[in-house]
């Protein structure tokens, strides 16, 4: 599954040439060339050794046609010994030092993409799934690593192939020939095996997709079965799902069960054929008995290579696409850029929209047209509308997550192109819809924005919204660890961790996103009047999803298709019977103590 | 044998005394791949010996002088050797590999079923993720175990035996080395597994903690940029990323140090000499030497194997103990079939009831604190309670006392004056149904989702019926395929307000005494909201109601609230008597005042 959400395409991947990617890939190694240069010797040496050990013991054989001196034999095998034995110091120094090469040059890289992912704006994040940006960055580097161990493996192997071929040609040139023909058919036969291995593995792959899906349905649909009593039911279901699966392995297990006997039978005849063609030779004298030995050792040291070469060819491919991924990755480019760096003091809070035009990405209809706010210091701004009005648009804008194509946006009558982005964002305090925690604790949660604040301030900060009594409920108070993403929260806790948070960063702007979804009416009590903390005494603008909070507002701002449509305050608007009324209706209604829908309905049945 | 809910007739019987003797009895289940596959094995060591054995011995045709036809017997011979070895490696490749996948299917569905039996407490304190890891990874686990980890360690130790006995055959004398070097490779695999171990976890772990902190930071990128942590998050990926190269580093190291592979080519240069040596002394020919070289060649690739194998098999074991331990959890409940199983009307007694997850969890949390003390209240039949309270005050919890989802720790549950625990399950469950806060669905259609509900065969008019109940035909007629419509396919997603609604009408299709009615997330708009509150109108009428609700307005028309805290039962009471004696549930209502004395602060 990760293979294959890592291997989908994104909009910002583009391709490029073979060569471009070497030299890409080449630039990573370069600060490790000494490395490189000593891991291509010891592969070098490696492939000496494993040719000159058959040589010798063929020497060997041939010594033991005339009647050999005992001293030269145990020559000839402490030779063997040392060759043995060096073949592995070779080894062992190469991997070191390819371990070392490669884990440095995927941490540049993976230090590189991470560095890129962090320059993008938030458009990127929008349109790509967190999940695959991660396993860019992660996973593909890590493909890439495999990819570059492998490359070594292979060339090893090469080499191995080349000097032995040599050597087969200088002893013998037909038996070297027909040596080399049986290569190409092996050569098919993995290609072939290729093919086929791949369609019984996208089969496999699809079906199983399937199968897991139902499997965890059947599984998590266990409790409703029970509720109903309907274990049968179910039971059924999976029974059907488990035995397609096993259908499905059979297939995919025929193939792949049947390809290495089979590259084994074929080496096997090779061998027969040596032996026999090599008999003829050694019959007619042309060549040593030794000789034929060797050609018959060759033919293993040589016919494995290829096998393997064959078999992790795909997975070879799938490294430099993965490498061509992360390439793409550090190279696309952010859309929001600042034309100056210019210090910013602690702000006023002044905002000032002048003719803003802004749309998400190029060819999609602009959210806000030409459109101009002024929203003064210290007022509390409420913005109200349809979902896709722009009321988050215009938030983001004022955060810089997003370019805009046209206008001005003025902070204090500044342009926001020119501030110093760090410095102005720590004085903007967002509180998101469904605010995001990091793993950690309560107190680590509300630090966030001032790692040097010191535990007072910050569980000063925590009792200020409403009296404290929110951390009375957490079982182990500010030190309560809030799990993955928060999780071991509720909502409404989170809620109130995220407003902690934002009062201890004291922002001169306040942008919150109202929670849509309910929270239990105890919590519902202290997120408000935690809130009513916050937006004392600075410029707020509040995407308002709450009764209590539109009724409380300086002013609202009706919003539809990125223009203002109504504007002023609650019980002038709702007395006006325009949009904010209908808006009203619609969406804050059922929110009101005195909502009761049943009653007309009540009503109806008593007629 | 463990008490269950749920059983099927023709089960078959595995050994679960331990997880070695589990893992045996599922492999024995099929007694004739298990013996083909052992059968072919030797046969491919034998073939494989005997090809080294018919290279030898064309050697010492050719340097014997024999003629032509002598050398196409030999290899010919060769040749038969090969094809042998390979239709023996066919067979076994398959057999091995038919009965991986044999077990895998036996295995997932053994605990299935065994998971169909457990009691909805087993269930209620079981993480689905947690419950799919076993029915997953673990259980492709199983099948690692018998291919390749089985058949590969079958074929090793084979091909360590034959040869060594080939060898013997050719001379007893030449044993020497090879077994001095198998005893040199045990020890030193042990060594490296010893080694590698500790290291390979610490990779994989650094691999998971650089995967998860990235997700976060990227999951949180509009805080991370909100609060400008750029350079924080950086410094926490790199710290990451360095400490994953590290172990990568380390793990390169111990594979470097593979010792197995400096003993075996230390090995051949002295098998080389020992065959010298006696070759010499005229105690074997040059066909045997070369036999002799090419078997002791064959004693390469189990130690490769050995190595893959052992990793595997550890953790297939690992495995198999994790599944055997929930296949043997005790469930708490048994179906009771000989309990009451009357009509009910609903009538429902809470009497001092307290509940701890120590009385269900027997072992890892024995000491924890009571989720719930000392509740005690009175539903008549038809009323609605309405259950408040924060998150985690225990509000769920004591619905599920009532279906025997969990069972009392002190105290009773009783329904129409009976004890809960003197109900036939099946009587009691029948008769109650539980819409929860997430509805699941089935990914199929919308009447089969609604005839969930049902008991017996149901008519499509009933469907409907209900469906009209619930408020939820009107958009499912809207739907191109009405009521064939399958839930999750091409996109049919439904919003939380749907599928609230047809979770309604499949509890109208039950018909139920008693209802619990998880209403803690509410719609966005207020036209969903008006339709959700009519179906819940509907459906409450006539029934126990156990409402957990948030919204005010509910709760101030319910017929008896109890409110709740941290486990206990802090005020209860009809909302006039609440509002006057109760400082808490005023605090709930008082909301717009608190409001606007915050405002006046400000100015």
């Amino acid at each position: 599954m990760s293979i294959m959400g890592g291997l989908s395409a994104e909009e910002y991947d583009r391709s490029y040439s073979d060569w471009q990617l070497v030299r890409r890939i080449a630039a990573y190694f370069r600060p490790h060339l000494g490395k490189v240069a000593l891991v291509a010797f010891m592969v070098t040496l490696t492939s000496f050794v494993a040719t000159i050990t058959p040589i010798i013991v063929s020497r060997g054989i041939d010594a033991l046609g005339g009647s050999p001196q005992l001293q030269l034999l145990l020559a000839m095998a402490a030779a063997v010994t040392l060759l043995g034995a060096l073949g592995w110091v070779f080894k062992f120094v190469q991997q070191r030092f390819s371990a070392r090469a490669v884990g440095s040059v995927v941490l540049a890289l993976r230090e590189d993409a991470f560095r890129a992912v962090m320059r993008r704006d938030l458009s990127f994040y929008d349109q790509y799934a967190s999940g695959r940006i991660v396993s860019r960055v992660t996973s593909d580097t890590q493909d890439f690593a495999t990819v570059v161990t492998l490359t070594i493996d292979l060339l090893s192997q090469l080499v191995l192939v080349v000097v032995i071929s040599i050597v087969m040609f200088i002893q013998n040139t037909q038996l070297a020939l027909i040596t080399l023909a049986l290569g190409p058919v092996v050569v098919f036969i993995a290609l072939l095996f290729r093919r086929l291995a791949r369609r019984a593995m996208q089969q496999s792959q699809r079906a199983q997709a399937t199968v897991n899906a139902t499997i965890q349905e059947t599984i998590s649909g266990i409790a409703v079965a029970k509720n109903f009593r309907q274990e049968a039911a179910i039971y059924d279901d999976f029974k059907a799902t488990n035995e397609l699966a096993y259908k499905v392995q059979i297939n995919r297990v025929a193939v792949f069960g049947s390809i290495f006997p089979l590259l084994n039978t074929v080496s096997g005849i090779g061998v027969a054929v040596i032996v026999y063609a090599g008999g003829l030779l050694a019959i007619s004298q042309s060549i040593s008995v030794g000789a034929w030995y060797l050609f018959v050792q060759s033919l293993t040291i040589f016919f494995y290579p290829i096998t393997s070469i064959a078999s992790f060819w795909s997975q070879f491919q799938q490294g430099l696409a993965a490498s061509e991924r992360v390439f793409a990755l550090i190279d696309a480019e952010p859309q929001v850029v600042q034309t100056a760096n210019e210090p910013v003091g602690r702000l006023r809070g002044e905002l000032r929209f002048e003719n803003v035009t802004f749309n998400y990405s190029t060819g999609r209809s602009a959210v806000l047209q030409d459109f101009s706010l002024n929203i003064s210091a210290g007022e509390t701004l409420a913005i109200v509308g349809h979902t896709g009005a722009g009321k988050s648009s215009l938030v983001k804008l004022m955060m810089r997550f997003y370019e805009f194509q046209s206008g001005r946006l003025l902070v204090d009558g500044r342009d926001i192109r020119a501030l110093d982005l760090t410095v102005y964002r720590r004085q903007l305090g967002l509180v998101p819809q469904a605010p995001f925690l990091f793993s950690g604790s309560v107190a680590d949660n509300i630090r966030y924005g001032r790692p040097e604040a010191s535990d007072d301030d910050v569980a000063a900060a925590a009792r200020q919204l409403g009296d404290g009594s929110w951390l009375d409920d957490l079982p182990n108070g500010i030190q309560t660890d809030v799990g993955e993403r928060g999780a071991r929260l509720s909502l409404g806790q989170r809620q109130l961790v995220a407003l902690a948070r934002v009062l201890l960063q004291n922002p001169a702007i306040l942008l919150l996103d109202e929670a849509t979804a309910s929270i239990d009416p105890f919590t519902e009590a202290q997120v408000q009047v935690a809130l009513a903390t916050v937006l004392r005494g600075r410029t707020s603008v509040v995407i308002a999803h709450r009764l209590s909070t539109v009724r409380a507002a300086d002013r609202i701002i009706v919003l539809r298709d990125g223009q203002i449509i109504e504007e002023g305050n609650h019980d002038g608007l709702l007395a006006r019977g325009g949009h904010y009324a209908e808006l009203y209706t619609t969406y804050f209604r059922h929110q009101s103590t005195e909502y009761q829908p049943w009653q007309e309905l009540d009503a109806a049945q008593v007629q | 044998m463990i008490r269950r809910e749920f059983a099927v007739a023709d089960e078959y019987p595995y050994d679960r005394r331990s997880p070695l003797r589990w893992l045996s009895a599922h492999i024995l289940r099929y007694p004739a791949l298990l013996i083909t596959f052992l059968l072919t094995t030797i046969g491919m060591a034998v073939s494989q010996s005997m090809s080294a054995v018919t290279v030898g011995q064309a050697f010492d045709t050719v340097i014997r002088g024999a003629g032509l036809p002598a050398l196409t017997t030999a290899a010919l011979l060769v040749v038969a050797a090969y094809v042998g070895y390979g239709l023996f490696d066919i067979v076994n490749s398959m057999a091995i590999r038919v009965l991986a996948q044999r077990v895998e299917r036996d295995t997932r569905d053994e605990l299935y079923l065994s998971l169909l039996s457990k009691s909805q407490t087993f269930h209620g304190r079981q993480r689905v993720g947690d419950l799919m890891a076993r029915v997953t990874n673990d259980v492709q686990q199983i099948n690692q175990f018998v291919s390749p980890a089985l058949g590969m360690t079958t074929e090793s130790v084979l091909s360590l035996v034959i040869p060594l006995i080939t060898i013997a055959t050719l001379d007893l004398n030449l044993l020497l080395v090879p077994l001095v070097f198998l005893l040199c490779l045990t020890l030193a695999l042990r060594q490296h597994n010893n080694n590698l171990r500790p290291v390979a976890g610490q990779l994989r772990a650094n691999f998971g903690a650089l995967n998860a902190g990235l997700a976060e930071t990227i999951t949180g990128i509009e805080v991370v940029k909100g609060f400008a942590q750029e350079a924080a998050e950086e410094a926490r990926f790199r710290a990451n990323a360095r400490a994953y190269r590290d172990s990568f580093v380390r793990e390169g190291d111990v594979t470097a140090r593979y010792l197995p592979l400096l003993l075996y080519g230390i090995a051949v240069g002295l098998a080389f000499g020992h065959a010298l040596f006696l070759f010499q002394r005229g105690v074997i020919s040059v066909g045997q030497v070369i036999t002799y070289m090419a078997l002791v060649g064959t004693l390469r690739s189990p130690i490769r194997f050995l190595l893959m194998t052992s990793s595997i098999v550890q953790q297939s074991m690992a495995s198999a103990r994790r599944i055997l331990e929930m296949i043997l959890t005790e469930t708490e409940l048994d179906q009771n079939s000989a309990g009451i199983a009357k009509p009910m009307s609903g009538d429902i007694v809470f009497e001092a009831v307290g509940f701890s997850y120590g009385a269900v969890a027997q072992k890892d949390d024995a000491n924890a604190p009571p989720v719930l003390s000392d509740i005690s209240f009175h539903a008549k039949p038809g009323q609605t309670i309405a259950i408040v309270g924060q998150t985690g005050a225990g509000k769920s919890t004591l619905t599920k006392l009532l279906n025997r989802t969990f069972d009392v720790s002190t105290g009773r549950v009783r329904i129409d004056g009976i004890d809960v625990k003197d109900w036939s399950l099946d009587g009691l469950r029948a008769q109650m149904a539980t819409i929860e806060q997430d509805i699941f669905l089935f990914s199929r259609t919308i009447a089969e989702n609604i005839a969930f509900g049902a008991r017996e065969p149901v008519t499509q008019a009933q469907i409907e019926n209900a469906a009209r109940e619930a408020q939820a035909h009107e958009f499912i007629s809207a739907f191109p395929k009405g009521y064939e419509t399958v839930i999750g396919e091409r996109g049919v997603m439904l919003s939380g307000g749907q599928r609230q609604r047809i979770a309604i009408a499949r509890a109208f299709l039950s018909d139920p005494r008693i209802l619990v009615l998880d209403d803690s997330t509410s719609a966005i708009d207020s036209n969903t909201e008006d339709q959700i509150q009519r179906a819940m109108r509907r459906i409450l009428k006539g029934r126990t109601t156990l409402l957990i609700t948030h919204r005010l307005s509910q709760i101030r028309t319910a017929d008896h609230i109890l409110l709740m805290k941290n486990g206990r039962l802090i005020a209860q009471g009809a909302h006039n008597d609440l509002m006057a004696h109760s400082a808490a549930y005023r605090q709930i209502f008082a909301l717009d005042d608190l409001l606007q004395r915050a405002k006046k602060e400000v100015i």
